[in-house]
């Protein structure tokens, strides 16, 4: 195999390049790229979509698709806002109650695929509308502004270039890794996605390891919930409603297989990067907002169809 | 006559006509059972929504639900036509209001006549439909992705050219047609829907190219092996979503006399709660034209009745995701009591 070969099979290494490419781009054509400030702004905008998009990878990765992940970040946004402004937890109380809903609504998911045997799609389909009604019944649209202020000083709290907001995400990301590659449960993960039926006759109980990776999910919409909200300052009942696309943008562009078994966290990171540079550029380059839009459209379909042809000359080989 | 068009899904493998007869006879009572029950549902809640609040059947409110009616159910119609594959359009919002910004640009921008203009939506969303179609069966890939991917896209495309801006000024006769009423409370734009249904009850009943639709859903291989040519079928299945979904965004134009860049967006779960709960299967293979408009009367109906008891919208969605969970738990509690009793009786 010559490098060049290597290359293309390696799922994150077109991701790289991309980035590479679109790093240098923007850092020749653009003199406000590598400023601090923009590094700043970029690396905070990174934190919400990376757990999001590992919320979504935890369900792809059994082989299900969880679409109520914004809804469930919507209604903990409010509901920790909701704690933090009316009832007047601190915050040492209310974040874990957040973290619990999310858990919780991942938990419902779970059980009613597993019980009804309905195809996942079709329920967190109607548990996301639930969610949504639940948030928008609450808040009537309302957010809520009064958060106690080291909350919101941590969402903007920095060191030179380093935004605070950016630890729990990577310590998310190294604790996703740590499960999924060396733990009994996430290895049973990866088993029930890549071939069910293989892993149920291995002694794998099935049922409990999708019921695990939506809690899991679940659990982490709340943490994006929580990052949205100390980065934006206020609990807003629309945050995880553009949440939707990206959460499948940045796994798929990883590489991960719809049909399970296969994901990987730094792949879905890289995505993530390649996401947030797109969107800076664009903001640099003062093009319309509405091509970011497309442009994740294309990607997704750039990226399925580049993985196609992965497998296709994986075949010939 | 069934109500819901199935096909066997393994042709080859003939049981004893004696034995098919009352299988047969057995799909369509659980079928018929599930149109039943739910046109009761519907009933009830008619019945407890007038007793609450007479103005419920006033004609006025007759004729906006009518209105909104005609529209969920060609939503629900575009989602239904790929469901039959097994697949399924996500883009069906992203389609419909590029159909509707084509539709406002040619007849505001450059003054073309409504029909002209509308029939070139029409086409427009055809050809979106193709285009997730073509890159489904070219590709292989999973259709949710590929409409996800082109959900976005088409978005996109329709917001970098209309920079999001309503086109208000439309030839009055659109907002006429759209306030049109016959009878004292029917829109027009109901007889428009019911047409649709009729055209499809026929296309799935009665053409080749339905039963070939069917097929493809219900077995991809076997149809493939019979000879129907799966992926063309496929592709003609997404058009005709496509075009669908952009008659749906016109009769919401005609509804509201403008073009609005914001039409499309809240149709995802419309759009899939009709046709799911009117008994077409995810899986493929199955389609109820008749449960999807009853699907669709349900969901009107449970909107206009929260908005005359003054609920407000905002617990709308909360109703509405609970009642897509029951209708389905309910449909997989009431096929395994049906299963438990066949395996009784031998």
């Amino acid at each position: 195999m010559t490098l060049g070969q290597r290359l293309i099979a390696n799922e994150w290494s077109a991701i790289a390049v991309a980035i590479v490419i679109g790093v240098v781009g923007l850092a020749a054509t653009s003199p406000a790229f590598l400023t601090e400030f923009n590094l700043y702004v970029m690396m905070r905008s990174f934190c919400v979509v990376l757990v999001v998009a590992f919320a979504q990878m935890l369900t792809l990765a059994v082989g299900q698709l969880n679409l109520s992940i914004g809804a469930l970040g919507g209604l903990v946004a409010i509901a920790i806002g909701g704690m933090m402004e009316v009832l007047g937890f601190p915050i040492a109380v209310a974040l874990p109650i957040g973290l619990a809903i999310g858990a919780l609504g991942g938990l419902i998911n779970g059980l009613l695929t597993v019980r009804t045997g309905i195809n996942g799609f079709i329920i967190t389909l109607a548990t996301a509308s639930a969610f949504t009604g639940i948030n928008l019944g609450i808040t009537e649209s309302i957010p809520f502004y009064n958060l106690p202020s080291a909350f919101v000083a941590f969402g903007t709290a920095r060191l030179s270039a380093f935004p605070m907001l950016l630890i729990p995400p990577v310590i998310v990301a190294l604790l996703l890794a740590l499960f999924l590659a060396r733990t009994v449960p996430g290895r049973q993960l990866l088993a029930v996605g890549g071939n069910p039926h293989a892993a149920q006759l291995s002694g794998v109980h099935m049922n409990g390891i999708v019921v695990l990776a939506h809690t899991l999910s679940g659990l982490l919409a709340a943490v994006g919930a929580i990052l949205a909200v100390a980065q934006l300052g206020s609990a807003q009942p629309t945050i995880g409603q553009d949440w939707l696309i990206m959460s499948f943008a940045a796994p798929i562009i990883g590489g991960a297989a719809l049909t399970g078994g296969h994901v990987s966290v730094a792949a879905t990171a890289l995505a993530v990067v390649l996401i947030v540079l797109i969107q800076n550029g664009m903001v640099l380059a003062q093009v319309d907002p509405y091509w970011v839009q497309f442009l994740l459209g294309a990607l997704i379909l750039a990226a399925v169809g580049l993985n196609r042809l992965r497998a296709v000359r994986a075949g010939e080989a | 006559m069934t109500a819901t068009e199935t096909l066997n899904p393994d042709p080859v493998m003939t049981v004893a006509d004696a034995n098919e007869a009352p299988a047969r006879r057995g799909a369509f009572l659980a079928e018929s059972g599930n149109l039943i029950g739910l046109a009761a549902i519907v009933l009830i809640f008619w019945v407890v929504l007038t007793s609450l609040r007479p103005g419920f059947i006033s004609n006025f409110n007759l004729f906006t639900l009518s209105r909104s009616l005609a529209i969920d159910i060609v939503i629900g119609f575009s989602t239904m036509v790929v469901l039959a594959t097994g697949g399924m359009n996500l883009a069906i919002g992203s389609i419909g209001v590029c159909a509707v910004m084509a539709a406002g640009f040619l007849m505001q921008g450059l003054g073309l006549p409504p029909l002209v203009a509308f029939a070139a939506a029409l086409a427009l969303g055809a050809a979106l439909g193709w285009l997730n179609g073509f890159a489904i069966v070219r590709s292989g890939v999973n259709s949710f992705i590929i409409t996800l991917a082109s959900a976005s896209l088409y978005l996109g495309a329709m917001l970098i050219l209309s920079k999001a801006v309503t086109f208000n000024e439309l030839p009055a006769a659109v907002a006429d047609f759209g306030k049109l009423r016959f009878g004292g409370f029917v829109s027009p734009l109901l007889i428009i829907a019911l047409a649709i249904g009729a055209a499809l009850i026929v296309l799935f009943r009665f053409t080749a190219l339905g039963r070939e639709i069917l097929a493809a859903g219900a077995n991809p291989r076997a149809a493939e092996l019979s000879g129907v040519p799966v992926g063309r079928v496929v592709i003609i299945a997404h058009t005709l979503s496509g075009a669908l979904a952009g008659a749906a965004g016109l009769m919401l134009v005609a509804r509201l006399g403008a073009a609005m860049p914001s039409i499309g967006q809240d149709w995802l779960l419309p759009s899939f709660l009709a046709p799911v709960l009117g008994g077409t299967l995810l899986s493929g293979g199955a389609v109820s034209v008749i449960g999807t408009m009853l699907g669709a009367l349900l969901v009107t109906t449970i909107r206009s009745g929260l908005l005359v008891m003054q609920v407000g919208n905002f617990w709308l969605q909360l109703f509405l995701g609970v009642i897509l969970l029951a209708a389905v738990m309910l449909d997989r509690y009431r096929g395994k009591v049906a299963e438990r009793r066949s395996l009784g009786r031998r």
